[in-house]
């Protein structure tokens, strides 16, 4: 301990604070620069929004975003026992005839995607603890993919709600070959209302 | 602070001493060298400073909130960004200067901007990962810094975020006890024994006592799930301050100040009527028992038979936890009777061993687990005041035999 000490106070103390702040300041700039590569490296997906109870739709400036794969048929996992509600999950999904995404399969681990096929990496919400004293999967899962928040300035969240209830709203995801995604535009009645910029 | 306050008292003390003769003026004098010049304080010029900074940044914070959707995003992080180096820069130049606690002011101030920036660059670029997530980055930036510079405010910062994270796993997700929290913990308690400091010896005491709170926070009756915590952390406190260099010794027996307080709260679920019965297993069953077997061991090491007494009042405590809703025939008074001497446990030992946290935990929950037996409504009237009647003929036994012991151990 005292040795520690000892060495901590051989480096110059300016130097430890500058080390202290490049820490934190990198650890931001991580933040921003793993989404750019997202969106710069992921396939875009497009995907349907789901109606929201409107209560729970808008809640200070960011829209609260529910898609057509937010739930998903658990068919193969059912019943067998869940990893708890941090594990992650991995849904592939297809394109529709329409352009949208719709998911086809859930699985545990990473599968092989061919042709269109993308997947997704997903936390599940719920749908992990069916069963008594044990957690097993259920039938359908809620999942959440980092998606599900699209902050707006203030008093242009309306519209946007206005729009979903609709069903006119749709997002443009950037989904990476490990599963990570972003959003990359919002589209009411298909056309760009808000384009993300890299940076 | 109390290192002032102290060296204020002991002066006073010494000019009495030697004007009344009980020691020589040399004496005193040589006392005066050995203890060095008063130790410096925060000045007012300091504190005023340190009020103007605040003002200021509340100032330039409103007038960005005011203006933020405005600004270009990339202007907003490069704003973060400079907040949090501008901060670090600030510290860097008090430290140079000598003027520790604004260093340190600044090194939090930094750790918080830097939190801020979380939040925000999350808004900004529409990330909508777990909190948990968030407030655990959010920790070991600030434990980082609080590490590389010394600042306790950022090690503040850095368990008030850790156990964010740890009781948001805990509670949304389910995932008790929290295990990877402790490592985090071991690093803070790590640095208040590299530092020796008092605020760090305190803040890791709560972050531990905090952390058990929130692992309790999913069941029904959480009271065995904190006896537990509270026990492991009192016998471990007391098993620490036994042996070994000053700032471990130190830091066990803040731990164990702490811990006697967390008596309270356990006791007086295991005494009211908590609806649902305790939640109890395995895990939590080891780290009672630790509990106790480090109280013991604390007892030989130290040669104290009053350890033997806190040891007793963490076993009574765990009882009073464990058969409260057992359910059997008379259970709930075996229970108010187990709850009420290790109160009584807990006095004594504090007493003993002239340690007032213990002293004032021990009395706090005595009259709380009293007002518990007084105002709840098992039992009749007749029943409880014949119970209290008991336990009061116990406690005076108590003291007889207490009176007998003392003088003798004082001979010795």
């Amino acid at each position: 301990m005292n040795r520690l000490r000892r060495a901590l106070a051989r480096v110059p103390r300016p130097a430890l604070f500058a080390a202290a702040g490049l820490i934190q300041v990198a650890l931001i700039a991580a933040m921003v620069i793993d989404r750019a590569s997202i969106l710069r490296q992921g396939t875009e997906i497009t995907l349907d929004t789901r109606p929201v109870d409107p209560r729970d739709f808008l809640r200070g400036d960011y829209v609260q975003l529910r898609y057509q794969i937010s739930t998903v048929r658990l068919d193969a996992l059912a019943g067998t026992p869940s990893a708890g509600k941090d594990a992650p999950l991995y849904v592939k999904l297809t394109p529709n005839p329409d352009g949208f995404y719709a998911a086809v399969s859930v699985h545990l681990e990473p599968v092989p995607v061919v042709g269109r096929e993308v997947l997704i990496k997903g936390r599940i919400a719920y749908g992990y603890n069916c069963g008594g004293d044990v957690r097993i999967y259920c039938h359908s899962a809620d999942v959440t993919y980092g998606l599900e928040r699209y902050f707006v300035p203030e008093g242009e969240g309306r519209v946007i709600e206005s729009a979903r209830n609709q069903g006119k709203v749709s997002v443009v995801a950037a989904v990476t070959s490990d599963g990570r995604a972003a959003i990359k535009r919002l589209l009411i009645d298909g056309k760009p209302v808000y384009d993300e910029p890299m940076f | 602070m109390f290192d002032r306050h102290y060296r204020r008292r002991l002066d006073a003390d010494l000019v009495g001493w030697q004007a009344n003769g009980t020691i020589s003026a040399e004496a005193g004098d040589a006392i005066r060298r050995a203890l060095g010049p008063m130790p410096g304080g925060i000045g007012v010029a300091t504190v005023v400073g340190i009020a103007g900074g605040l003002l200021i940044a509340a100032a330039f914070l409103a007038f960005v909130a005011a203006n933020w959707s405005a600004i270009p995003r990339v202007a907003r992080l490069g704003m973060l960004l400079a907040a949090i180096a501008g901060a670090h820069a600030l510290g860097a130049w008090f430290a140079r200067e000598k003027r520790d606690h604004l260093a340190d002011t600044a090194v939090a101030v930094g750790a918080i901007a830097f939190g801020a920036s979380i939040a925000l660059v999350g808004q900004m670029y529409h990330l909508a990962g777990d909190f948990a997530a968030a407030m655990l980055l959010w920790g070991l930036g600030a434990l980082a810094a609080a590490a590389l510079t010394g600042s306790r405010g950022a090690l503040a910062v850095a368990l008030v975020a850790a156990c964010m994270w740890s009781g948001t796993r805990a509670i949304q997700f389910e995932d008790t006890p929290h295990l990877p929290f402790v490592a985090f913990w071991l690093v803070a308690a790590a640095l208040a024994l590299l530092w020796n400091s008092a605020p760090a010896r305190h803040l890791v005491s709560i972050a531990a006592l905090v952390w058990w709170g929130v692992n309790g926070g999913d069941v029904p009756n959480p009271a065995f799930v904190w006896a537990a915590g509270t026990a492991l952390l009192l016998g471990g406190g007391l098993l620490v301050q036994a042996r070994g260099p000053e700032a471990v010794r130190m830091l066990g027996e803040v731990g164990a100040a702490y811990a006697a307080f967390a008596t309270i709260p356990v006791l007086a679920f295991a005494v009211f009527d908590v609806s649902g019965t305790p939640a109890i297993s395995a895990w939590l069953i080891v780290c009672g028992v630790l509990g106790v077997v480090f109280a013991t061991g604390a007892s030989a090491l130290m040669g104290r038979p009053s350890l033997v007494l806190a040891s007793a009042a963490i076993a009574l405590m765990l009882v009073a936890v464990g058969l409260s809703h057992a359910g059997f025939a008379g259970s709930e008074w075996l229970t108010k009777a187990a709850a009420l001497a290790a109160a009584l446990c807990l006095i004594v030992s504090g007493m003993l061993d002239d340690t007032r946290a213990r002293v004032i935990a021990g009395w706090v929950a005595l009259a709380v687990v009293i007002a518990a037996i007084t105002w709840t409504v098992q039992g009749s009237l007749l029943k409880r005041s014949f119970f209290l009647a008991i336990a009061g003929a116990a406690a005076i036994l108590l003291a007889l035999a207490l009176g007998r012991l003392r003088p003798r151990e004082a001979e010795r």
